[in-house]
């Protein structure tokens, strides 16, 4: 990122290629829109070229790049909230070849993970899914490293409640059946 | 441990930050506490939800706006605040886009007949006018459709796929676009949104056919699925044989094919 600061803008390419598809997945799971969060891509990019000068050297690029992707996703809410004139095809229901159960438990995580509130989503989705450390969400959000621990702790609960009313108000059926998965805790990549 | 000591190890135990010791004691607490187990769970349970890959035309618009940002403007770039500030601009962006300039037409024309009307109420209207003025509409939305759907911006494409269908009758230039859509766009989603938009116009032998044709060309399974469905819907018979010859097509996914049997089975 130093070389771009310093003027040597092509070099934005590397970094397009490291990042383009974590941003992506961030956008995808907070918007559950492929087109959109396309846009939103390309806009972060424009951003970090634009206002390139505002990085300080010797902190964290991706730090600095997901605070210019928070403003983006917050500028395009501001834009569009409440409307949402196209129904893209939901992200969850990419792949046929996934088993039906599958598709449904992921499309169902989904569904619960859009009723979180935005901010809690938004914890989740960086910490589960962007794998950033706790202290880089802090830096992120402004707050200690503790503060994000609990928050995100918090927003798991409160996504387990929504799953489970969506699942129909059991307990922990599909729940259970995750506990015997192996699936270890980082993201299964496909 | 109770369940607030371990909450406030659990963040780190999902991050596999525990050292051994720690994480034997979440888990034999997780043994014993349901409620904790089903966090853990819930953690796991997240990636079911599959990791997504951008389309390959992303790149290319990435190296488009890279060539075309000037380098003139390299002096300029001393904001602070990492962008907020830009989207103060973002109504006036707006405005200069293909949809705000259709907005904008839209409503002085709708202004115009309104004051028209008014200052001419003792005239009756001539059906032909309207007529005229209709038809005049109708080319405005097509022009707008047309413009937006070679848009680079995804979204934007999808837009231009909702105004072309707007119309009962479509315009052979925007059907030649919604089929060029159909076949060629990178979007899987407005792919779909452009055989949607196809749709309701079954009618026509050409759209039919075009969409026959769209069949052998995609590799997107989820497109090839919504295309069988819609010959299946449309029951052209003639469309049997020609799925008859994509289930031979190699490699071909076994939802797909599968779907194909089933579509065959209808038209017969």
């Amino acid at each position: 990122m130093l070389h771009v600061r310093n003027g040597e803008v092509g070099l934005l390419g590397v970094l397009f290629d490291r990042y383009q598809t974590p941003l992506y997945n961030f956008y995808t799971k907070m918007t559950q829109d492929r087109a959109v969060s396309e846009d939103l891509v390309q806009e972060v990019f424009l951003r970090i070229l634009r206002y390139r000068q505002s990085y300080r050297p010797g902190t964290s690029f991706r730090t600095w790049m997901y605070q210019i992707a928070r403003n983006t996703r917050f500028d395009q809410v501001r834009k569009t909230h409440p409307e949402t004139p196209f129904a893209s095809e939901p992200v969850a229901s990419a792949s046929l070849s996934d088993s039906v159960q599958q598709l449904q438990e992921a499309a169902m995580l989904q569904r619960a993970l859009m009723q979180l509130p935005e901010d809690k989503r938004e914890l989740l989705v960086l910490s589960r899914f962007q794998e950033l450390k706790y202290d880089e969400i802090a830096r992120l959000l402004g707050c200690e490293v503790g503060a994000v621990k609990v928050r995100v702790h918090r927003a798991l609960q409160q996504l387990r409640e929504i799953f489970q009313q969506l699942e129909g108000g059991g307990p922990a059926s599909g729940l259970d059946r995750a506990m015997g998965d192996a699936l270890p805790p980082t993201r299964r990549l496909q | 441990m109770n369940c607030e000591q371990i909450a406030l190890l659990l963040s780190d135990y999902l991050h596999e930050g525990l050292n051994s010791e720690q994480s034997e004691e979440v888990q034999q607490h997780c043994e014993r506490c349901g409620d904790c187990a089903q966090d853990v769970a819930m953690w796991k349970k997240l990636a079911l939800l599959p990791a997504e890959q951008p389309s390959p035309e992303s790149r290319a618009r990435f190296e488009a706006m890279l060539h075309a940002y000037p380098s003139a403007t390299a002096a300029e770039q001393t904001i602070p605040d990492t962008g907020r500030g830009a989207s103060r601009w973002a109504f006036f962006e707006w405005l200069r886009s293909s949809l705000g300039a259709a907005a904008w037409s839209v409503a002085l024309l709708v202004v115009g007949v309104f004051i028209g009307s008014r200052f001419n109420s003792s005239t009756p209207s001539h059906p032909e006018e309207l007529t005229a003025m209709h038809a005049e509409m109708t080319s405005m939305r097509q022009l707008v459709a047309l413009s937006m759907l070679q848009q680079q911006s995804a979204s934007e494409r999808l837009q231009g796929v909702s105004w072309s269908g707007r119309e009962a009758q479509l315009d052979p230039q925007v059907q030649a676009a919604l089929m060029r859509t159909l076949r060629n766009d990178g979007s899987v989603d407005v792919r779909l949104a452009a055989l949607d938009a196809l749709s309701r116009h079954g009618s026509q032998p050409q759209i039919r056919k075009g969409v026959v044709d769209a069949l052998q060309e995609q590799q997107s399974p989820l497109v090839q699925v919504a295309l069988i469905d819609q010959l299946a819907e449309w029951r052209d018979p003639d469309a049997a044989q020609r799925l008859r010859n994509f289930q031979q097509t190699a490699n071909l996914n076994p939802a797909v094919r599968q779907r194909a049997e089933w579509a065959i089975s209808k038209l017969q």
